[in-house]
């Protein structure tokens, strides 16, 4: 009878044994949005090498591609709808000061619409903000983004992944190479190489390439990342990004601070318009009050937003007051704001008030600004001629500069080897190849340079268990960027765990990168457990008594 | 004839109806909110709305419908997203390079083919005839884009002989389209792309009129002439090859409207700047205006060509009329 | 059985054609390779496949791996093995589809004639002012892109042609003197067109079938390369878009690039050469070719 019982209580054990922890549902199947591997391999490549290292922790997950208009509508309009996307943010001159990006990318204001994607809500974060927003003294306000980064790597966001090092390429027989100018974290392809770049023989063009149609081109629209370039040329700012990263005067001749709350500025005199006309006080005045029109320039709208008011002060000088102090002003407003004409544009916004479309949308027929470049034309989707501006105070060396818009990698860099294009300006392609067709054309150089942007996972704190601090721990400390860097994305990046680039020296905290909580799958499985999910053979669970509720990503 | 051509061209615009009409449906089922590349990430709710309305996108389905009819008889076919040029204006600048993309492989393609072709019927059996027509079996069996793709390594990349992408070189603009038709460089970055197709598309013409010929050379009637002691030349000539022309010229026509909208690869693959590019681009941009304006414009060559097609083999053989009687 | 045994002998008939003979050769490999790729690929196809802790890409041609790795450590070969398996499903069900409902609509119009002829040729005239990769480009962005889109699209827009050439031939069987005496002996109208001309009409439905296989797996490369492919499954056409996105060209692995055009362009081919086979069957005055 003994023997019977204790037969069946030995052959209940496997029985009990199974179902002996008690864990919550299966953690539903996870979903990782990113772009077509055509229009970006590295970004697909690295989602996928994610989506093996989250299989280690017990999860489902797959890779899901959505062509470019879809993947924004979804990841910009529809907050509930995703699990986790690839995404970055690029590197531009106006982003060398950290506001931008500390203030807009984590702050509770920006959860519903704006830059705030994962909906990170952090009380303690937006004091922070707002403080290194205010703060003017930099020792004080180092110490303070150095925090603000410590606090974002222990809440993990976003699993960051790399910070991109730019590749740009160059016919060295056409370009003299000590004539262009490298911009902390934008590299040889800024503003200043095209104004300086000396030609070496009789071809005097420069031709650059983008892989992707700019949208319109307009001193009112922030047309992506290399109808920039060409927006950067035509229209002048008060002041601009210099190659060391800090804001100098350009259009203006003098820019001072007072006090914390107003900017004097003194206009450069003599400047003229593309179409012969004069630049005035009062289109400099119109070019920074113009944002603030209604809802007609939406993309520039923030930068003026702390603007109070705007007073002419003399002949060639006015003040502006702002309502808060504002420590990133000069960089991320004065050094952003185009100029631009009043005549032309003044009677453009009176007729659009009563329309719908924003000035974003209009592009003139032939674009009036009064930089070192003037427009010859433009098709969108295949190229932008601008000439040279012999005018200027900064005239350039070259007699025109031209962005050729093909989007075929493999095409460009024929392009470059055939000298159809002087300048490899958009490379989004494999890095090893460009090197080796550096190395086996001795015309051809390649310079490259650490990019001030960053590329990352975004973790959908909507949808649980995203919204679990341990939950994205765990998922980021699984993640090995150094194989990120070396594989996804052929080793021209750097691992990144922040979004503060080693490019701006000042602001980064160096070896953050290590310092990512958890840092191996032993480490992160014990994340996950000390917070109470349970794996169930090979499945990550929820902890006792959750449920999963969310559906799945369709 | 002529109540042939009316019948015909009645049917036309029948078909041209239903044919738009299945465009507004389908465009109007698109994913997403239609105007979202229009517009910036931070724009207002009001001011997404307001746009909304500028657009006529929340007025009912039936005004929509009158509204899209309305302004196609007008040729108004709206505004690009993206561009924000009129697609009018775009296609108009897209269309000649697709035309005469088209116009040059076809008519490259049949000349070779037929010539091959007519060349074969008479080499029956042995080797040649072996090895020719399942290379050309080949040709037609290939992806076009593996085709073109791998001229353009070899012959672009590597050989350096040819331009790698687009119409024009860098910094070249011409005034007008006939400028570029008469300029060397349009016609060097032409060359790829039209050879690409020229050989995805001779394989049709050089069996049709091979088996065609064959067929009639077969024929009852040239028998006789060949019994009436005529020479084989001027036999093929004077009889074979008028009959035999027939369902090529029918084939050709018919191959112009399929290719004005079977070329979206090959010009993805080359960036040539024509329809198939832009249709393709619009799609993966949601630009979709300019989208329905390209599909609309593709699927009314293709029409007008079938039915071109129709009247040309009624003119040229008259033993068929059109709605047989039973 | 008149009918049945007509066919019979053009099936034989068929096989002894060296064309076709070639032509259903490669069938039967890639439905081999199809149906035993779990045994025949050395890896799972979707497994990347590392060296130590990088990951093994476009590693060249070697005992472990016949065809190389490609960019993102996966083996070409086991690739192109299991791209048997949607080749053969979409070419199979899109042509299976195409012929069903040209082969359908073709005995209706032809044997019932009058309203329902009108009625089918003049639908026939509109599918055939549609646009084949444009419409299904478009029906890709509104739907999810993948095999059931392209199987719908070759369906839909390719069964004209099939149509158009049952009906002719429905057309002069119609007036034979056994179809006359079923119809005299009280045979319903579907009895006879389904029993007693529908075999006669196979063959020739068959014929397009073949082609049809050939255009649809060519239509889900082009989808696939234009990136509206589906991106869960393995494909040929997946394969060539995705050697294309990574450059292979410029880094000359042809070892990945060449082989799923290669397997695409045979496939299609032998839907060409079979066709051709039962050609002479179909157009016997040029059976001394």
């Amino acid at each position: 009878m003994k023997r019977w019982l204790v037969a069946a209580g030995l052959s209940a054990i496997p029985f009990l044994s199974a179902n002996a922890q008690p864990a919550g549902d299966a953690v539903r199947p996870l979903v990782i949005l990113t772009q077509p591997q055509a229009a970006s391999p590295q970004d697909y490549q690295a989602a996928e090498m994610t989506a093996e290292a989250w299989k280690a922790l017990g999860l489902k997950v797959t890779v899901r591609p959505l062509p470019g208009q879809q993947f924004n509508q979804i990841v910009w309009y529809e907050r509930q709808r995703w699990d986790t996307t690839t995404w970055q943010m690029v590197g531009r001159p106006e982003r060398s000061d950290p506001d931008e990006l500390t203030y807009n990318l984590f702050v509770s204001a920006n959860i519903a619409n704006g830059y705030n994607l994962v909906g990170l809500n952090s009380p303690d974060y937006d004091k922070l903000a707002q403080a290194q927003r205010e703060e003017l003294d930099l020792p004080k306000r180092q110490a303070l983004i150095r925090q603000a980064q410590e606090l974002i790597n222990q809440q993990q966001p976003y699993g960051f992944m790399v910070h991109p090092k730019n590749l740009v390429a160059f016919n060295q027989t056409v370009w003299d190479e000590s004539s262009m100018q490298v911009q902390a974290g934008i590299g040889i392809r800024n503003f200043w190489t095209w104004t300086n770049l000396k030609p070496k023989g009789t071809q005097k063009d420069v031709i650059v390439n983008s892989v992707a149609p700019p949208t319109n081109l307009s001193p009112f629209n922030i047309p992506g990342a290399q109808g920039s370039w060409a927006t950067e040329l035509v229209w002048d700012r008060l002041m601009r990004i210099g190659p060391d990263g800090l804001p100098r005067p350009w259009a203006a001749e003098s820019v001072t601070r007072p006090t914390a709350t107003t900017v004097d500025v003194v206009l450069r005199s003599g400047m003229k318009w593309h179409d012969g006309l004069p630049v005035t006080i009062e289109d400099a005045v119109f070019s920074l009050e113009a944002p603030g029109f209604g809802d007609k320039a939406p993309m520039y709208r923030p930068f003026v937003g702390n603007i109070a008011k705007v007073d002419i002060t003399g002949p060639m000088s006015l003040r502006i007051t702002l309502k808060r102090p504002d420590a990133a002003f000069l960089v991320s407003s004065l050094s952003k704001l185009n100029l631009a004409p009043k005549h032309i544009w003044a009677p453009i916004f009176e007729d659009l008030k009563n329309k719908p479309e924003t000035a974003e949308s209009i592009m003139e027929k032939v674009p009036v600004g009064s930089g070192p470049f003037k427009f010859v034309s433009v098709k969108l989707t295949e190229q932008i001629v601008l000439e040279a501006n012999k005018d200027h105070w900064a005239k350039p060396n070259v007699d025109r500069w031209i962005m050729r818009i093909a989007p075929n990698v493999e095409a460009t860099l024929g392009a470059l080897k055939s000298g159809e294009i002087n300048f490899l300006t958009d490379y989004t392609g494999d890095p090893d190849l460009l090197t080796q067709l550096a190395k086996s054309t001795p015309t051809i150089k390649v310079a490259d340079s650490l990019d001030i942007g960053f590329r990352f996972i975004a973790y959908n704190e909507r949808r649980p268990p995203f919204n679990d601090v341990a939950f994205r721990r765990a998922l980021s400390a699984v993640m090995d960027r150094e194989a990120l860097a070396a594989d996804a994305y052929g080793g021209a990046a750097v691992p990144a765990n922040s979004w503060i680039s080693p490019a701006l020296a000042f602001w980064a905290d160096p070896g953050i990168d290590k310092r990512v909580p958890g840092g191996s799958l032993a480490a992160a499985k014990k994340i996950l457990t000390d917070a109470g999910y349970v794996f169930v053979g090979n499945e990550l669970h929820y902890p006792v008594g959750v449920k999963e509720t969310t559906p799945v990503y369709n | 004839m002529l109540r042939l051509a009316a019948g015909r061209l009645g049917h036309l615009v029948l078909v041209l109806w239903v044919v738009t009409t299945l465009t507004f449906v389908l465009f109007r089922l698109m994913p997403g909110d239609p105007t979202l590349n229009f517009l910036s990430p931070s724009f207002s709710q009001e001011t997404r709305a307001a746009l909304l309305k500028g657009f006529g996108l929340d007025r009912s389905l039936w005004e929509q419908y009158l509204i899209y009819m309305g302004n196609l008889l007008r040729g108004e076919l709206g505004q690009s997203f993206l561009q924000g040029k009129s697609v009018a204006a775009l296609l108009g600048e897209a269309l000649p390079n697709t035309v005469i993309l088209t116009l040059v492989s076809l008519t490259a393609a049949y000349a070779f083919g037929i010539v091959a072709g007519a060349f074969l019927a008479f080499r029956r059996g042995g080797v040649v005839e072996a090895l020719a027509i399942p290379t050309t079996l080949a040709t037609r069996a290939a992806p076009e884009f593996w085709l073109g793709m791998l001229l353009l390594a070899g012959l672009a990349f590597q050989a350096g002989w040819f331009p790698t992408g687009g119409a024009l070189s860098p910094g070249k603009e011409m005034g007008s389209f006939s400028e570029s038709l008469i300029s060397a460089d349009y016609w060097w970055h032409l060359a790829l792309p039209a050879l690409t197709l020229m050989l995805f598309l001779q394989g049709l013409p050089l069996l049709l009129m091979r088996a065609t010929m064959l067929e009639v050379l077969n024929d009852e009637f040239i028998v006789m002439a060949r019994m009436k002691g005529l020479s084989r030349w001027s036999i093929v000539m004077r009889h074979a090859a008028r009959n035999a022309l027939l369902p090529v010229v029918t084939a050709f026509a018919l191959g112009l409207g399929a290719s004005i909208g079977g070329n979206v690869v090959v010009e993805t693959v080359f960036a040539w700047p024509g329809i198939g590019r832009l249709l393709v681009q619009a799609v993966q941009s949601a630009d979709y205006p300019l989208a329905q304006g390209a599909f609309l414009l593709i699927a009314a060559v293709l029409v007008v060509m079938n039915t071109v097609a129709d009247l040309a083999y009624a003119a040229l053989d008259p033993r068929v009329s059109v709605g047989a009687k039973r | 059985m008149l009918p049945w045994t007509r066919g019979c002998r053009s099936v034989r008939s068929v096989r002894l054609d060296p064309y076709a003979t070639v032509g259903f050769t490669i069938y039967t490999a890639i439905a081999a390779m199809a149906v035993f790729a779990r045994q025949l690929a050395p890896y799972d196809p979707k497994a990347i496949l590392k060296v130590g802790n990088r990951i093994a890409r476009y590693l060249p041609l070697s005992p472990e791996h016949w065809l190389g790795t490609n960019s993102s450590g996966r083996d070409v070969l086991s690739q192109l093995i299991w791209g048997a398996r949607s080749a053969l499903e979409v070419g199979l069900t899109a042509a299976f589809a195409v012929v069903a409902i040209g082969t359908l609509l073709g005995l209706v119009a032809g044997y019932l004639g009058g309203w329902a002829d009108r009625v089918i040729t003049w639908f026939a005239d509109i599918v055939l002012g549609l646009p084949f990769l444009p419409f299904m480009l478009i029906l890709a962005a509104l739907t999810r892109p993948g095999a059931g889109v392209v199987i719908f699209t070759v369906a839909a827009l390719l069964w004209p042609n099939t149509a158009r050439v049952i009906r002719a031939q429905v057309l002069s069987l119609r007036e034979r003197a056994w179809v006359e005496a079923a119809r005299v002996t009280g045979c319903s109208t579907a009895r006879i067109m389904f029993v007693h001309l529908l075999p006669q009409v196979l063959p020739l439905a068959a014929l397009y079938g073949s082609v049809a296989i050939g255009w649809a797996i060519l239509a889900e490369a082009s989808a696939s390369f234009l990136g509206f492919g589906d991106p869960e499954i393995i494909s040929w056409g997946g394969m060539l878009q995705e050697s294309y996105a990574n450059q292979a060209l410029s880094r000359g692995a042809w070892n990945w690039f060449a082989p799923p055009g290669a397997a695409i362009m045979a496939m299609v081919l032998a839907g060409f050469l079979i066709s051709r086979g039962s050609e002479k069957l179909l157009f016997p005055k040029l059976a001394d070719q």
